[in-house]
């Protein structure tokens, strides 16, 4: 099955490691995996700010790198979910709707892609450790995916899952909320490293960079002895 | 029939309406048939005892006390739960369902006990709310009832006040079996059918499930806020 | 009180909030609570989303053709002997209710739970006038009595207040002497509230859901001070929203039993008060004089908007009683009566931007509103389309923030942009990393790096290590 990466902003700069667990873990399912070089951004963070004009450029040039990809693969819910937007934000355009429209319809979050398409629960990944799992707001209830992370989580040799308390709790990133609102960002992350400790896992998985930056950043600097991890990090354990 | 009220300045309100519409002014609209009615869905095809079950355990969430009891063994059971509530004085309805259900010699005989009661009388006036007020127990009958949610409907009417079951520390509401359907559904149906063939809402249509209560101090239930501090149902088999 | 609560700007208010800890407490046990409640009540119908599917046809149908029901329902009124007053304006309607209030020579008013008139700021007017204006809602009493403290919420309005600052406030403005115990409050409000209700001459409450077919209004209450209200005051007034109308009983029914589930987790509450003008000949007790007041005061300006689904609206807090933005800022941080989601959308249409425009950023847009409203009002996207009216259409946003999106878009639209910018930023960042991490960031990051780490960007960002796979991979 041929596989279109969309590696996301975050990945390509930040977190790096997470696009490549991303590539190998799909080879090894079987896919044949390629990386359109000319994307970008989804244009999330304009979007959400209120730039519509502004993010529709970068989503125009989106919709043209990903035009002839037969799955388009992210393993990011909020960015996925983003794409599975489009067709909204061009209601109404005669040209670009019906081309957001097949962006958004061949595009996954790698965990649903993993499960629904390629129809795998468990992908032989071994990881020794207490976890808890970050149930992201665009991804549960934006995208729609809930069962899908837990599902593969659950078949990871080695990996006990530990219920998250409050999980159905926003984290608190909410990409510019974070730094513009951040007193009240302050307050929810706060909440969430709490209920992440009360867990009583040792690593923290998640399905969404912004997130995991925003929780992780917060555990670092609280000096919390709890690891963050990627579920493409998790998934490609061996 | 009273006088017709007036309206004011409806004509530019409604045009203003229209304009911000994108349209003209409509004076005819068909009510859709809605293509989800998950309403008539609820305790479909439930049997009456079953409804009585239903309500029964619903009242058990809704601190409302029930009792079960024949037509025949009516009278003795309220003159007991009136002693048994230490109720002093008793306002009901003027309803001829009074007598129906051999109630008609209660004044009477609560009379003997040295229990004051007053049964609503139109032409009393505001005695009829100063009674009320401080009386200790208020008997209405139920002219429907709800299984789902536990809930009887009066249907106020010049010998029905609105305050017998509003007024009065505790009060008691007669249930026949046969007033009983599965929820606010069939009773709306009901409402809106004298609508349509023009005939008269009452003026005062109460849906009331068991107690006052107020949860506006730290979400506390506390039972017992301006309306009764009590509530008890009495199920009546009618057949 | 208006619609507005509080002279503080936005960010004050919002320091207010979190540092008070006894309020943040309170709000989130009720969260917890409600949230249960509601998923209970759903859980137990099976089919909650039908339901909401229901709710939103009739909700998205009567707006469409709200005047024609306003007009039918109108009608329906004066039919029975009511009299109806549509009011453009606060103004407008409070002078009505004035007048009817001083030509039935009016002293003592007892009112039961309503936005509308809090919004039109009626109590002052009435008060103006000479009136005693007695809020008869246990909550709103409270409040009333602590010197007009604002409501935080619109279902719960005293839910700020724990027991022990209650139970001093009916000791220092009423003479209270008893505990703080809940139950001994509430008797003490229903003593005093009582000799209240029995002299009282005028009643006024709001209207939860008008029903044209009949013109009926029906009032959605537990205590029962709404049936209070409109048993013993010899004139009732009833003032309503112009959208809180539904075509029939049928709809009515179908939207209390939404409403009290969702705001309460109750299959019904205690008293669901349906009204149809004043008294008929014969019968003792209800109004002699029935007047409904129908409130315009901004809301047809949403009408034909992108945000019109904002007045299908049924009031019942479920999306304030899920919003974490809520449970750690508080009612009051929002400046207006209508605080949380449907506050931070609704408010700016009622307000303008210019007194209301941090209020839709006040949102992580994480749709715990829109997954939560019984109506399935897209909350989330309102905040997300006001956002964008704020940027595009008003010009309010931030220089700083048009330059960096403006930014943005060039980096993103074009991947030459989009290279340089990413090949730069390790650079650009390099002085700030210690420990591959930057704890002390400069300009907009400085607001992230005050509260968490923030990763160093990688030297070799993932396209430079795809393509070396690739090459080492032979392909």
């Amino acid at each position: 099955m041929k596989v279109s990466l969309f590696v996301t902003c975050l990945i390509d700069i930040f977190q790096t490691d997470v696009g490549l667990d991303t590539v190998e873990l799909l080879e090894r399912l079987g896919c044949e995996v390629d990386f359109p070089e000319m994307q970008t951004c989804c244009g999330q963070p304009a979007y959400n700010s209120g730039y519509v004009d502004k993010a529709k450029e970068s989503m125009k040039h989106m919709i043209n790198v990903f035009e002839h990809s037969e799955y388009v693969v992210t393993p990011s819910g909020s960015c996925g979910t983003m794409f599975r937007e489009y067709p909204h934000v061009f209601k109404g355009d005669p040209v670009w709707e019906p081309r957001a429209q097949k962006l958004a319809d061949k595009t996954y979050e790698l965990t649903q892609f993993i499960v629904d398409v390629l129809g795998v629960e468990d992908v032989g990944a071994k990881l020794n450790g207490k976890a808890t799992y970050h149930t992201s707001c665009h991804m549960t209830r934006l995208l729609g995916v809930k069962e899908a992370p837990m599902k593969l989580l659950n078949k990871v040799d080695g990996l006990e899952m530990k219920p998250l308390p409050h999980n159905y709790n926003c984290c608190g990133f909410g990409g510019t909320f974070s730094v513009k609102m951040s007193e009240i960002s302050e307050q929810m992350v706060d909440e969430k490293v709490q209920s992440v400790e009360d867990s009583g896992a040792e690593i923290l998985v998640g399905a969404d960079c912004g997130c995991l930056m925003n929780i992780g950043g917060r555990i670092d600097r609280k000096g919390k002895p709890i690891k963050v991890m990627h579920i493409a990090s998790v998934l490609n354990s061996r | 029939m009273m006088a017709a009220g007036q309206v004011y300045n409806r004509n530019s309100f409604l045009d203003n309406l229209a304009k911000n519409l994108g349209r003209e002014r409509r004076h005819q609209v068909e009510r859709p048939e809605w293509d989800h009615n998950p309403q008539w869905g609820v305790l479909k095809g439930a049997t009456q005892d079953e409804l009585v079950e239903v309500l029964k355990k619903q009242c058990l969430l809704i601190h409302t006390d029930v009792h079960e009891t024949v037509s025949s063994e009516l009278p003795a059971l309220i003159t007991h739960l009136i002693k048994e509530y230490g109720g002093k004085s008793v306002v009901t309805w003027d309803d001829p369902r009074f007598e129906e259900f051999g109630l008609s010699g209660l004044p009477k005989e609560l009379n003997e006990e040295e229990i004051a009661v007053r049964v609503w009388d139109q032409e009393g006036g505001e005695e009829n709310l100063a009674f009320s007020a401080t009386a200790d127990i208020g008997i209405t009958f139920s002219d429907a009832t709800l299984a789902e949610s536990g809930t009887v409907v009066l249907f106020s009417d010049k010998g029905k006040g609105r305050a017998v079951s509003l007024l009065p520390v505790i009060y008691f509401a007669i249930i026949p079996k046969s007033t009983i359907v599965p929820r606010m559904t069939q009773v709306a149906k009901h409402i809106h059918n004298k609508v349509e063939n023009g005939e008269l809402v009452p003026s005062c249509v109460n849906f009331i499930s068991g107690p006052s209560n107020s949860a506006d101090i730290e979400m506390n239930l506390i039972v017992g806020v301006h309306g009764p501090v009590r509530a008890t149902y009495i199920i009546v088999d009618d057949k | 009180m208006a619609m507005k609560i509080g002279e503080k700007p936005f960010k004050e208010r919002v320091s207010d909030g979190i540092g008070d800890l006894f309020m943040r407490g309170a709000v989130s046990s009720a969260q917890g609570r409600f949230r249960s409640g509601r998923l209970n009540a759903a859980e137990e119908l099976g089919n909650w989303e039908d339901w909401r599917k229901l709710g939103e046809e009739i909700r998205t149908h009567t707006i469409e053709n709200l005047d024609y029901y306003l007009e039918l329902l109108s009608e329906n009124v004066t039919k029975r002997g009511g009299h109806v007053f549509f009011a453009e304006t606060a103004e407008e309607a409070n002078e009505y209710i004035t007048n009817v209030v001083k030509k039935n020579n009016g002293k003592k008013v007892v009112k039961s739970k309503s936005m509308v008139t809090e919004e039109i700021n009626m109590n002052e007017a009435l008060e103006n006038a000479g009136c005693e204006v007695i809020e008869s809602d246990l909550g709103e009493w409270i409040l009333q009595v602590d010197d007009h403290d604002p409501p935080s919420h619109i279902v719960t309005p005293a839910l700020h207040k724990n027991k022990e600052q209650i139970r001093d406030v009916f000791r220092d403005k009423l003479g209270y002497d008893k505990t703080e115990k809940p139950e001994e409050l509430a008797l003490f409000a229903r003593e005093k509230l009582r000799e209240e209700f029995l002299q009282a001459d005028i009643g006024i409450t709001g209207c939860n859901f008008a029903i044209a077919e009949s013109g009926t209004i029906s009032l959605v209450t537990n205590e029962g001070n709404a049936r209070m209200v409109t048993t013993i005051p010899k004139t009732q007034i009833t003032v309503m929203g112009m959208e809180r109308i539904v075509p029939t009983w049928e709809e009515m029914e179908v939207l209390v039993s939404l409403l009290t589930r969702a705001a309460v987790g109750q299959k019904l509450t205690s008293y669901i008060t349906a009204l149809t003008g004043p008294k008929q000949v014969g019968e003792v007790d209800g109004p002699e004089e029935f007047h409904l007041v129908i409130v315009d005061n901004g809301r047809s300006k949403i009408l034909g908007t992108a945000f019109q689904s904002i007045l299908h609206c049924i009031r019942c807090a479920a999306c304030i009683n899920v919003c974490p933005v809520y449970r750690h800022v508080g009612g009051h941080s929002y400046g207006s009566i209508y605080p949380g989601p449907v506050g931070a959308v609704l408010t700016p249409l009622l307000g303008g931007y210019d007194e209301y425009k941090e209020l839709p950023y006040a949102s992580t847009l994480c749709a715990a509103c829109t997954e939560a409203c019984p109506v399935k009002i897209p909350l989330h996207e309102h905040l997300l389309r006001h956002r964008q009216g704020i940027v595009e259409k008003e010009g309010k946003a931030p220089v700083f923030e048009n330059i960096s999106m403006k930014a943005f878009s060039m980096g993103t639209a074009s991947p030459s942009m989009y290279n340089i910018g990413s090949r730069l930023a390790p650079k650009a960042l390099g002085a700030f990393v210690k420990d591959d991490k930057i704890s002390d960031g400069p300009g907009p990051l400085k607001n992230w790096t005050e509260i968490r780490d923030f990763p160093a960007p990688k030297k070799d960002r993932f396209r430079d290590l795809y393509k070396k796979r690739k090459k080492e991979r032979g392909e």
